[in-house]
């Protein structure tokens, strides 16, 4: 027991990639090694990346890297990508994007498959992020499954959510409604050179504008990047440190940590919470209970309440 | 409803297998057709595409945790670059990390490749199950 930890606390990859798997699968060994490497961390900054599907997350990633080498700071990224609803397999193409990176020992790529968790990002996540803290990364890159409108998991791990959006996004009437584009703290056109990207930030800029000030002050900036040729990314990377800078007051810091400390319970919540339902639906309802709302003698708000009544 | 719940629920750990070609090696449709296969087959594939460096390819095996590594060939210097990650793997001490291969492997190298500590070889003629039945052996978990 804890000797995974000591041996990621003396940098061995091999033992983070290990606790990480058994932090995925649940595993109770993983619990006393996490909490350990809990007590050393707290220095990391993070950064989430979220947007649709291809819109150039993964490339915006791997410029970031680049950009904070440059800077003499290490990075480590979690990417993830959503599991098969169907075979629980996945395909986690992510890292192909920042394969450059592959000999530097101050960069680290962990892929996770979302493995039934719908919120963008896997429910080991904080526990990932929790390994490369104790490591003692500078930096730590979170890219979400492609999102929709509404994962917004993101939020809570990071301080620095940048949004992406691409010229295909849609027309103004996208850029007012709720979901994502609320909890962006950054925004990023990509793919600049697509035409009507221009028009995509005015959009963008307008909705922004029409909104309350934020509770943290923070004036959400809307830039435009072309991220595989590299162009904007100096920008991005002055905006993320002014975020950063911004975060640092006392009071900023404790409210990004609660932030944090509650999106990491709220995870580690929902996989009991996940499981408790299935071992409801599957496993307490009675074949007889399951027949009788078939046949409609019972009903499905019945036997729910039924199920819940065991609990209480 | 039970066995659908089974699914979800996957059973334990999925088996993670990195999947890459390495070199100049540009034939990418089998990669991918692969990579298909094995998420159907309920696999975590970390897909690492072409062109990738042999030093690239081991380090990713250590910090993506990965049950095993699948090369794909359509080249010629399969040899050579087999050797060569094999070799690698040992430096950073990740040999026990199973290396399967396939594509255009010949018959006759089968031995050699076997005698590096090759752990599965399917070449043309393999059969999905056959391949999907390997890497599932190959998780920890079983």
């Amino acid at each position: 027991m804890g000797e995974l930890a000591d041996s990621i606390l003396a940098g061995d990859r091999r033992a983070a990639g290990r606790l990480i798997s058994q932090a995925e699968r649940r595993d109770p060994q993983a619990v006393e090694d996490l909490g350990i490497l809990y007590r050393h961390g707290g220095h990391a900054r993070t950064i989430g990346i979220t947007g649709p599907p291809g819109a150039g997350k993964s490339t915006v990633a791997d410029a970031l890297i680049t950009r904070f080498r440059k800077l003499g700071q290490t990075v480590a990224i979690i990417a993830v990508d959503p599991s098969s609803p169907i075979s629980s397999g996945a395909v986690l193409g992510d890292r192909v994007r920042m394969m450059r990176h592959c000999d530097d020992e101050g960069v680290l790529v962990r892929s996770m498959a979302t493995r039934g968790a719908l919120g963008g990002l896997s429910a080991a996540t904080g526990d990932a992020i929790t390994v490369f803290d104790a490591m003692g990364f500078d930096i730590i890159i979170i890219e979400t499954v492609g999102v929709g409108q509404s994962e917004t998991d993101i939020v809570g791990h990071s301080e620095a959510v940048i949004l992406l959006q691409t010229a295909l996004g849609g027309d103004g009437v996208q850029a007012i409604k709720a979901g994502v584009l609320e909890i962006a703290d950054l925004i990023v056109v990509n793919k600049k050179s697509t035409s009507g990207s221009d028009k995509m930030a005015r959009f963008l800029r307008e909705s922004l504008h029409d909104r309350p000030m934020r509770a943290d002050g923070w004036d959400v900036p809307v830039l435009l990047t072309e991220a595989s040729e590299d162009i904007g990314i100096d920008k991005l990377t002055d905006t993320l440190v002014q975020r950063f800078y911004h975060n640092s007051t006392q009071d900023r810091v404790s409210v990004t940590r609660r932030r944090q400390v509650a999106a990491h319970l709220t995870a580690l919540a929902d996989v009991e919470v996940r499981s408790l339902t299935k071992r409801l639906v599957a496993g307490d309802a009675t074949p007889e209970a399951w027949q009788a709302v078939l046949e409609r003698r019972s009903d499905p708000w019945t036997l729910s309440a039924q199920l819940f009544e065991k609990l209480r | 409803m039970q066995t659908e719940t089974e699914i979800q629920s996957g059973g334990g750990q999925p088996v993670r297998c990195l999947l890459g070609m390495l070199g100049t090696d540009v034939h990418s449709k089998g990669i991918r057709t692969i990579a298909q296969l094995l998420r159907d087959a309920g696999i975590e594939v970390i897909y690492l595409g072409e062109h990738n460096s042999v030093k690239g390819m081991a380090s990713a095996a250590v910090d993506e945790d990965a049950d095993l590594v699948g090369l794909s060939f359509s080249s010629a210097a399969y040899v050579t670059y087999t050797r060569q990650l094999v070799e690698e793997m040992k430096r950073i001490g990740a040999q026990d990390i199973p290396i399967m291969l396939g594509g255009i492997i010949h018959p006759d190298d089968h031995a050699e490749l076997r005698e590096m500590g090759v752990r599965g070889i399917f070449g043309a003629g393999s059969t999905t199950e056959e391949i999907v039945e390997f890497v599932r052996s190959m998780g920890r978990s079983q």
